[in-house]
């Protein structure tokens, strides 16, 4: 059926793909779903067309100039009315048994899926693989039923796949399942591809990977879109990540042991830059100064913060950690309340990499205050003397 | 005073009114508008306020099409952007429902006609009548208020907990929302009222005109289900204040029992926005047709039936957030049943059409655009009644393109149809006939322009409500924007006409379309009494005795020419007078 539809765009050229009807049919529910749309649209089709055919013909054929008398004046026609009542209830019928038949195979997770624990918050995807490796994308391998177990952290947000045809609402409070098959896997670009578009991203000084302009993701595989498609607030058009299809198990097994830990000799400083992508704080956080949902990275370490409740703290590596773990303990002044915890999504390697990156990117000098007692810098009227202190402590 | 063409018989026309009666003239000063019990009065205040309110909501429709002709967002930038584009689609989804199309149909022309329909001089309740406008007033300056100080982001719908986490001002809102909800159950009460008791002697209930059946069944609605509204409000001060627990999930409250509640009211309101749309559709094709309207009985009860099982369909909002499996089935089945009633619409206006004596003056061109784009979107809504499709369909423009097709393409074109419809009534004044058969044709146009490609963006996965989105997405999104221009220009031209009408128009006769319902028995504009002495109240669509009278440009009622009774005494005595008997 989606064949018949897209017939029509065909003689557009190369245009086909920005006017097809439908996005690439990916997964085991699409050819069904896609089917389905075609039947109820011929349907609508054999219903409209005589209905607007009518109308037109009607308008014209009987148009009479002023104080014309109608040929005809029958008030109602019984049997006529009783059959255009309930011949197209068959229709209904048919359509909703079909629908529901369908939607019954998606709402049925079949036994042995594999699990995959997805977190949603505003405005930021992660998955998580087992062994502490999580990761904004979403990484499945072909031909094999997929189980996502979704939570909110903050409100409602909803998992959709359109080349799966899959959607779900993840609802704070509770835990919501959906679970497809992919059947069509990723491609890998061949090396020189993917070196070259690193280089330009590089040479524009892209801070994010341009999905936009790239149809692959920085480890150089094709991908299908994800939405968030229940609003969530500011960004939510920009909570979009990419689901890759690995050919085999083999393959997915190498990605994620990728991204499962720091490297041996890796510097944590370094490490915790990719964190910083990977985990979702450059969706609130920038490091150029400029103000986003939450403090530029900029400004943070070791700078004195003024709180929302009139406290001034200074940010050393336990205020961070603080902040990383419990969020709404000390919200800087001028900012919601709206970061997720990461508690316990995050090892203490990380969250230390994530320190040792905060410090490299903040233009305040760390030696102020890491020499200070870290009590001291969390006293409530940390005043310009007090500073001064710690300096002449050191 | 009878021209030629016209059969002979006694010629029934009620004249003109002089200044002293027409209503609008009858007395002046702005005090006398401001404090007035006359429904038409009213209805033309309640018919300012609501074009006030749809030209604020359509232009900012027009900066989010403008916005959205570029991926990264054309008009917004900064990094304020995304906020300020989340903050326009609020206010216009908010300002157009709260605000234009639930009031527009049934304050704003319900007012002026159904008392003028039934012959009667004013509703019910006429110091009600005029508390339910300033109601909406109130409610109006309240709402937006609300709106902009916050700068409310939550969209029209205020899901928690989004709506209840970052500020509080969803509760100034939805206070907003409930003072606006009271003037629309105050209209339902008087107009419930009306029709039960001030139905002239001779007017059933099936020889009403179907407006009023319309009328009826909206205000039944509007009745019941509007108190839920208020109920949500309060529920969710209380779960503010007092942290009872009901749709936070900190509190162990479920959220989507919020989306229960808000679509237990605001799924019924999608009907108080289409059902009076159908009323005025049935009477316009009927009229300009100049024939009897098709299977009566039948269109006056699907309304019934649409405002009856309009309740019971609200979860179809709801497939994709978890509701268990047999609930969702259940209410996709109930969802089907809704678009029976609307089929047999459908079809009895087309019946009606057939072999009718078509006039395609403008309303009749609004009334076939409105079939042609109901249609459309009565259509589409199986693509998202079937439960698999909608799992792809749900959250996207194909959404945004349904409810644009019944809501815009439906009752905007509608109320269009029927402002054009009853102007000469109301204001006593002809427009320019082709003027308005070019807006209805713009509008159709770029109507279509406008919202078909993003039936094609809602396939393809284009989620709603995203300030930016995929460059793959971006011809779609211009086309749409170009059409969104065009029907701009076509609502433009249209309040044109009507405006130049006002000071240039021809005077309008009691009767230019050649209508049978009571309205056209009185003069244009109405006097402030309405009718002298109780109309006659004959069958709403018997047009065999309307004729066309070319001299004066008017219709007329040819009462045929009664016989005298003879005037001689019969001969034989009567057998009952005879003295055996």
């Amino acid at each position: 059926m989606p064949v018949i539809l897209n017939q029509p765009w065909t003689l557009l050229a190369d245009k086909t793909e920005d006017y097809a009807w439908f996005p690439e049919a990916a997964s085991t529910f699409a050819a069904e779903n896609d089917w389905l749309y075609g039947v109820i649209t011929i349907v609508c089709v054999i219903f409209f067309i005589p209905i607007a055919f009518s109308l037109f013909y009607f308008a014209v054929r009987y148009r009479k100039p002023k104080g014309g008398k109608a040929e005809s004046n029958t008030a109602h026609n019984t049997p006529l009315e009783l059959a255009w009542s309930i011949g197209p209830s068959f229709f209904l019928v048919g359509m909703f048994i079909l629908g529901a038949k369908a939607y019954l195979n998606h709402r049925t997770v079949p036994d042995g899926a594999r699990d995959i624990k997805v977190q949603s918050s505003s405005w930021n995807w992660s998955f998580d693989y087992g062994g502490g490796t999580v990761h904004p994308e979403l990484h499945i391998v072909v031909e094999e039923p997929t189980k996502l177990s979704m939570r909110s952290t903050d409100v409602i947000h909803s998992l959709f796949v359109p080349a799966f045809r899959a959607k779900k609402d993840i609802v704070p409070g509770r835990y919501n399942y959906m679970w497809f098959e992919p059947t069509v896997a990723s491609r890998k670009v061949s090396d020189e591809e993917l070196a070259a578009a690193k280089k330009k991203m590089k040479d524009l000084g892209e801070e994010n990977w341009n999905f936009d302009e790239l149809d692959f993701t920085p480890d150089g595989y094709t991908y299908y879109d994800l939405y968030c498609t229940e609003y969530c607030g500011l960004n939510h058009s920009e909570m979009q990540t990419v689901v890759v299809v690995h050919e085999t198990q083999e393959d997915l097994d190498a990605w994620i042991k990728k991204y499962s830990m720091r490297g041996e000799n890796e510097d944590p400083a370094d490490y915790g830059r990719k964190l910083y992508s990977r985990r979702g704080c450059s969706g609130c956080h920038s490091l150029d100064g400029s103000k986003r949902v939450g403090p530029s990275f900029q400004e943070v370490f070791g700078n004195k913060r003024p709180l929302t409740d009139g406290d001034v703290v200074v940010a050393d590596e336990n205020y961070v950690r603080e902040s990383i773990l419990y969020p709404k303990a000390k919200v800087s002044a001028g900012y919601q309340p709206v970061m997720p915890s990461y508690k316990g999504q995050l090892t203490e390697d990380d969250i230390h990499s994530l320190v040792e990156f905060l410090k490299e990117v903040s233009e305040y000098s760390p030696a102020e205050v890491v020499a200070g007692d870290p009590e001291s810098s969390n006293e409530e009227k940390p005043a310009e003397g007090k500073n001064a202190t710690d300096t002449e402590a050191k | 005073m009878s021209a030629g063409s016209i059969p002979s018989g006694k010629v029934r026309d009620p004249g003109y009114p002089t200044k002293s009666e027409n209503y609008l003239t009858n007395s002046k000063g702005i005090l006398s508008w401001i404090f007035t019990l006359d429904h038409k009065r009213i209805g033309v205040m309640y018919l300012i306020g609501v074009v006030l309110a749809f030209a604020v909501a359509g232009l900012l429709a027009m900066v989010i099409r403008l916005h959205l002709f570029q991926p990264d967002g054309a008009v917004f930038s900064g990094p304020k952007a995304n906020d300020y584009y989340n903050q326009v689609f609020t206010l216009h989804g908010a300002i157009m429902v709260f605000l234009f199309i639930i009031p527009s149909i049934p304050a704003a022309l319900g007012n002026f006609l159904v008392p003028v329909m039934l012959g009667a001089k004013d509703v019910a309740f006429p110091r009600l009548n005029l508390c339910s406008f300033y109601l909406w007033v109130a409610g109006a300056i309240f709402f937006i208020s609300a709106l902009c100080a916050s700068q409310l982001d939550t969209g029209w719908t205020f899901y928690t907990p989004y709506s209840t986490s970052s500020n509080s001002s969803v509760i100034l809102a939805t206070s907003g929302a409930f003072i606006l909800g009271f003037s629309s159950i105050f209209t339902g009460l008087n107009f419930i009222v009306t029709i039960n008791t001030m139905r002239p002697p001779g007017m059933s209930w099936f020889r009403m005109p179907l407006f009023l059946w319309a009328t009826y069944a909206t205000s039944i609605i509007q009745v019941l289900a509007t108190p839920v509204l208020g109920i949500t409000l309060l529920l969710l001060i209380a779960e503010r204040v007092m942290h009872i627990g009901i749709f936070d999930p900190e509190f162990n409250g479920d959220p989507v029992t919020f989306q229960h509640f808000f679509w237990f009211y605001s799924h019924p309101a999608v009907y108080i926005m289409i059902l009076p749309a159908f009323g005025i559709i049935s009477d316009l094709i009927s009229v300009h047709s100049h024939k009897r309207i098709f299977g009566y009985r039948f269109i006056a009860y699907s309304s019934i039936a649409i405002a009856l099982l309009g309740f019971l369909v609200w979860g179809h909002h709801m497939f994709t957030s978890g509701m268990g499996p047999l609930t969702t089935i259940i209410f996709s089945a109930l969802t089907f049943t809704v678009s029976v009633p609307s089929a047999i619409k459908v079809f009895n206006w087309l019946a009606t059409m057939y072999k009718g004596s078509i006039s395609l003056t403008t309303p009749m061109c609004f009334a076939i655009a409105f079939i042609f784009l109901f249609t459309i979107g009565g259509l589409t809504g199986l693509h998202l009644g079937t439960l698999a499709t909608d799992l792809h369909l749900h959250d996207t423009y194909f959404v945004v393109a349904h409810f644009h097709y019944v809501m815009v393409g439906g009752t905007l074109v509608a109320f269009l149809g029927g402002v054009f419809h009853w102007w000469p009534k109301m204001f006593g004044k002809m427009y320019s006939e082709w003027g308005g058969r070019i807006a209805a044709l713009i509008i159709f146009l770029g109507f279509n322009l406008t919202f078909l490609p993003q039936f094609v963006l809602g396939s393809r996965g284009m989620p709603r409500r995203y300030a930016t989105y995929d460059p793959e997405f971006a011809y779609l999104h211009q086309m749409s924007t170009i059409g969104a221009l065009l029907l701009g220009a076509g609502l433009l031209v249209a309040l044109v006409v009507l405006l130049h009408s006002l000071f240039r128009g021809k005077r309008a006769p009691a009767n230019p379309w050649g209508g049978a319902t009571l309205e056209w028995n009185c003069t244009s504009p109405p006097p402030f009494y309405n009718f002298e002495r109780a109309p006659i109240v004959g069958d709403p669509y018997d047009f065999t005795t309307i004729e066309w009278d070319g001299e004066n440009e008017r219709y007329v009622t040819v009462d045929p020419e009664r016989e005298i009774a003879p005037e001689e005494k019969p001969e034989t005595e009567p057998a009952h007078a005879q003295s055996d008997h």
